[in-house]
């Protein structure tokens, strides 16, 4: 699983991606297939390097070195099929050629520079020989074609045309042309073949060019946002994940577009289901999606936006949002749900370490049925030990399990109409054990809040018994 | 002839045909020659498709320009690797088009070329800006295109020659009239400096300009349908910006307005004007005013008294008969050639 699929399916992970600031399709195409991992000692090492990026960019002395570094990057071309074709030993041609003289060059610069900005990681292999065999003539200049140094007899043939004028002895101006157009070839092909031996170390160059880009521009992006180096758990450990003051980045975004301000949410589970209730509008989805996002963003070596946090490395990370429908497989939204619940409990069958964050689940379908699907989930993430998070707005489900609640509502000073977007004025978002079985009951007041028509609400309190 | 000193002046130019044959080739080799012999240093592409336009979809072949000693070109690699003299490669350029990698190389020595070059109006630019900075050239030439099938705008270029040929039509009026028309439409007015500025980097949809220059968007994606046009124009105070065709439904639809004489059309520059000329010249009378973005000099019109298929109009008499239409200076180019 790469980054380009849980980008579709995490939200909030392609925004982030989006705010990376990378030169292009090239730098992208390494970035989005790099995969999800559970590897605790890669990933340390990721951020070994990560933390030092940040160091670095955060060093007013090196940052002219950086502007150049940056404008190098942008200085690269996409030769991935250049190198394919001297990995396949084909013979290059002369624009391919260019190429590679041109990244060898680079490459040195951006050594240089990396070394100068104090940034040791992803190394390059040093391409002199390359660029030699390129400029035969040591001129030093990037500029490429087949030099006459290369073959006598090209240098010959060359020099006989220039005196022959091809509207009076076409047939001398053809013959020496085709012998021109074989010797360019047979240059051609030796340099070819002898650059094709270096293939390794263009292609291993191409790659880290391209990390060393992504490397900053990921720790530009935990600088914009405050994030924080995460503590991982070995994957074959039982732990806590703990996130103290987490963020959600295009949540907060949004929110300060509108002058408002994100309050941060603070967060643990153990190897076990958790329910977490609250108000309509109370931020129980936000909790989800945020917590499935700061799990992503470890796995996949980013900092995570949050003061402090601590994350039990896992194989896969389900968000269950009840919302997806696929009308394209014909499936209404309560399917879609359920195929993905049997998906994790097809996984919890296998013993797959997951991260559940489930939204809802079964609110689409008659109360009864659907609290006894949310039972049943529970007892088996609970069975399983699977560290899970899922919201609910059913109330008294007799589960031993633990609850959270979100604090929520104080809406007792509000005046007049609530704007959508103010809510968080009035809402308290921290989570708090709950020892009770019952959810709270202001959906009719908030409604009302919202400007809803007052004698519909009246009609509905009615109803309730 | 007296335009080589403005070009050298203005540093830019594209060379222009009202259709194919119309002698843009030997026009572009003859400001190229004039350039050479007054040592100035040259880079010259073209923007690919004009009247002998499919070259881009079948790669069928472009008359080749002769490219002297020191001359910079940028053409896509394909074409490049079928030179028979040397040159030496720059830059591959970031872009790759349709027909591959497109390259910036210099001659060492005289050879034929095929040109094709930026296929977009902001690559194009970008290619006009870019190469006197990265190298030490004089003059930017573009092979230009005045066809809709050209993405591309001359009008990036800070100067422009227009080539007219028999090749366009045989009858002298219908020259010349379509010369009136082009050199009209390359004279439009250029919009104020603060609105250029705004809508500059708007290159879809319609916008709305209030009386006090604020842009609005009326939402509306095209102006290609009557219906949105009256639409737009009744939210819009009378001032509208298209930076995209301009139709004979566009124009028709605001000459039909009450409100005509006080309807001002911003476009971005002439090239977008597809509308016929009767369309375009009753707007104006109407009381209707156009505007443009990006607006070129026009230095000279060319014209090529020959056929392809050999007929011959009277080189003087045809002069004659455009020159009355148009305020530049109207040269015979087979003449000039010679």
């Amino acid at each position: 699983m790469n980054l380009a699929r849980f980008s579709e399916r995490i939200e909030g992970l392609k925004y982030l991606v989006d705010k990376m600031e990378l030169t292009g399709s090239r730098v992208r195409r390494y970035l989005m297939r790099m995969p999800f991992s559970s590897d605790r000692d890669l990933l340390e090492g990721h951020f070994d390097i990560l933390q030092k990026a940040c160091e670095i960019l955060s060093d007013q002395k090196v940052k002219p070195v950086l502007m150049q570094l940056e404008h190098l990057f942008s200085k690269i071309h996409d030769i991935q099929g250049t190198l394919t074709a001297l990995k396949e030993k084909r013979i290059l041609d002369e624009v391919e050629l260019f190429e590679i003289k041109h990244f060898s060059i680079i490459c040195a610069d951006a050594a240089a520079l990396c070394l100068q900005a104090g940034f040791v990681h992803e190394n390059l292999y040093p391409l002199q020989e390359a660029f030699n065999m390129l400029d035969p003539d040591h001129t030093g200049t990037v500029s490429f074609y087949i030099y006459d140094s290369y073959s006598k007899s090209l240098a010959e043939a060359r020099k006989q045309v220039a005196s022959i004028d091809p509207g009076r002895d076409a047939g001398t101006w053809d013959r020496l042309q085709d012998i021109i157009q074989k010797e360019e070839l047979a240059v051609r092909e030796k340099l070819s073949l002898k650059l094709a031996v270096m293939y390794r170390a263009l292609q291993e160059n191409f790659d880290r060019i391209a990390w060393i880009e992504i490397w900053f521009a990921k720790a530009r992006l935990a600088l914009m946002y405050n994030m924080v180096r995460p503590e991982t758990v070995p994957y074959d450990r039982p732990g806590v994940l703990s996130v103290v003051e987490m963020v959600n980045p295009a949540i907060a975004d949004t929110l300060e577009n509108a002058g408002e301000k994100f309050q941060p949410v603070s967060v643990t589970l153990n190897s076990e289901p958790c329910l977490l209730t609250g108000a309509n509008m109370s931020g129980k989805t936000v909790v989800l999606k945020t917590l499935a996002l700061i799990q992503a963003l470890t796995q996949f070596s980013f900092f995570v936006p949050a003061q402090k946090a601590s994350i039990p490395l896992v194989k896969d990370v389900f968000l269950v949002i009840g919302d997806k429908q696929d009308q394209y497989r014909g499936l209404s939204s309560f399917a879609a749900e359920m195929l993905d619940l049997d998906r994790i409990m097809a996984n919890m069958a296998v013993g797959t370490k997951m991260l559940i964050l489930a939204d809802e689940p079964a609110r689409t379908t008659n109360p009864a049925e659907g609290a006894a699907i949310l039972c049943a989930f529970v007892e088996y993430l609970e069975k399983n030990g699977v560290m899970s998070l899922i919201s609910t707005h059913y109330g008294d489900l007799g589960l031993s399990c633990r609850k959270l609640r979100v604090a929520g509502f104080q809406g007792s000073n509000v005046k007049g109409r609530l704007d959508p977007l103010r809510i968080n004025r009035y809402m308290n978002y921290s989570l708090i054990e709950d020892k009770g079985g019952s959810v709270p009951l202001e959906a009719l007041n908030i409604a009302r809040l919202l400007g809803v028509d007052e004698s519909f609400i009246d009609t509905a309190k009615k109803y309730l018994k | 002839m007296p335009f080589t000193d403005q070009i050298i002046r203005y540093g830019s130019l594209s060379v222009v045909g009202l259709g194919k044959n119309t002698g843009k080739t030997e026009c572009l080799r003859y400001v190229m020659d004039r350039l050479y012999q007054r040592q100035k240093v040259v880079a010259v592409t073209s923007i690919g498709i004009d009247g002998e336009g499919v070259d881009r979809v079948t790669a069928t072949p472009k008359p080749e320009i002769f490219l002297e000693k020191g001359m910079f070109f940028t053409t896509v690699a394909s074409y490049y690797s079928k030179k028979r003299f040397r040159a030496e490669i720059c830059e591959v350029l970031p872009n790759e088009t349709v027909l591959g990698k497109m390259i910036t190389a210099r001659a060492l020595e005289r050879g034929k070329m095929i040109l094709a070059g930026p296929a977009d109006t902001l690559l194009l630019q970008n290619w006009v800006h870019q190469m006197p900075q990265e190298y030490p050239i004089d003059v930017c030439l573009v092979d230009g295109a005045i066809s809709r099938l050209s993405p591309a705008s001359p009008a990036v270029t800070e100067s422009m020659i227009l080539a007219v040929g028999a090749a366009y039509s045989l009858n002298m009026r219908t020259l010349a009239e379509k010369t009136r028309f082009v050199f009209d439409t390359v004279h439009l007015p250029l919009a104020d400096i603060s609105l250029r500025k705004k809508l500059e980097n708007i290159t879809r949809g319609i916008r709305g300009i209030s009386a006090g220059g604020e842009i609005t968007d009326p939402g509306v994606e095209s102006a290609l349908l009557p219906a949105g046009v009256r639409d737009v124009m009744d939210k819009c105070e009378n001032r509208i910006y298209v930076p995209g065709a301009v139709s004979n439904a566009l124009l028709k639809t605001l000459a039909e307005r009450k409100e005509v004489e006080r309807t001002e059309l911003y476009i971005r520059d002439f090239s977008r004007i597809f509308a016929e000329p009767r369309v375009f010249y009753s707007f104006l009378r109407k009381g209707g005013r156009m505007f443009q973005l990006f607006k070129t000099r026009l230095l000279a019109v060319c014209v090529n008294p020959v056929s392809p298929e050999g007929y011959r109009l009277n080189s003087e008499e045809l002069v004659d008969v455009i020159q009355k239409e148009v305020g530049v200076p109207v040269y015979d180019i087979k003449k000039m050639e010679g």
